[in-house]
């Protein structure tokens, strides 16, 4: 189990590498490719089974393939033959590893226990505790015995529906946005 | 494996992000770093909703899959726009703004 994890992390961290590092933006796309499949496994092992899904579906079958058109439509010879990194490379990359290196260190040596939800500590009354305790075990309950995309339904078209019909919005903005941007006279 | 080893690879994967949106010429290279930058903040939100049995974090992933293919869409539009002017994908070309 633990070597499927190890594995599973260096094949992700090993294509972002491939992503940043390749000479050819073909040899990048596939390298996020593969490495979207191995967080797509990750949502999976971590029974996010429905993200897993949408992961595969939006990202491997839609925006890859919208940037394997961007990288027919714009491919020449010319940007081919030229350096790939700015001369500032070097110096970004030293201070990005000093950045890892600190806020990692950090992270790894924080404390992640979760704690008691909010809802139940600001109440003080003793019967509305009893009875919000209830109600979670009433959902508890009702939640064994449904797939994990019925669950998620539930919160995204329940508690989120205002911010689920935002981001409608948002993607019509973005699609309009899309095609002002790349039609003949700007 | 222990959320903080999540949280840790969902860093790097940051740090390559934001590595290849400094570092790289190619305008593409740059739209796919900001990708890896997305699935960090993605693995995050998993790796804490998965400890805190929480949907939440399921949903925000979901919400953030939106807008990275809207980022796609806006970022292809002016890789296009930026072709048209210049014929090149090198952001090093697009200088007009330095003065």
């Amino acid at each position: 189990m633990t070597i499927g994890w190890i594995l599973l992390s260096l094949m992700i961290a090993l294509c972002a590498l491939g992503v940043v590092l390749a000479r050819s933006p073909i040899s990048s796309a596939i390298s996020l490719l593969i490495g979207f499949v191995g967080v797509a496994i990750l949502y999976l092992a971590l029974k996010a089974e429905f993200v897993a899904a949408v992961q595969i579906l939006v990202y491997a079958g839609g925006i890859l393939v919208l940037y394997l058109f961007g990288i027919m439509l714009t491919d020449n010879e010319a940007l081919r033959l030229t350096r790939q990194t700015h001369l500032q490379a070097w110096p970004v990359f030293v201070l990005i590893l000093v950045l890892f290196l600190a806020v990692g260190h950090k992270l790894y040596h924080s404390d992640y226990t979760p704690q008691q939800p909010d809802s139940l500590l600001m109440v003080t009354d003793q019967s509305q505790v009893q009875a919000l305790q209830d109600r979670l075990a009433q959902e508890a309950a009702a939640a064994r015995h449904a797939t994990n995309p019925q669950r998620v339904a539930r919160v995204l078209y329940g508690d989120y529906l205002y911010p689920f019909e935002a981001a409608s919005v948002l993607l019509l903005v973005a699609v309009l946005g899309a095609v002002f941007l790349a039609k003949k006279e700007v | 494996m222990s959320t903080a080893a999540f949280v840790i690879l969902g860093f790097l994967l940051f740090c390559l992000g934001l590595f290849g949106v400094l570092a790289r010429r190619n305008f593409i290279v740059v739209l796919l770093s900001i990708e890896l930058i997305f699935a960090g903040a993605g693995i995050n939100f998993i790796a804490f909703s998965s400890l805190w049995k929480n949907l939440t974090g399921q949903v925000f992933t979901i919400f953030l899959i939106g807008v990275a293919a809207g980022e796609a869409a806006i970022g292809l539009g002016l890789l296009i726009a930026l072709y048209r002017l210049k014929h090149t994908a090198n952001v090093d070309e697009a200088r007009e703004l330095k003065g």
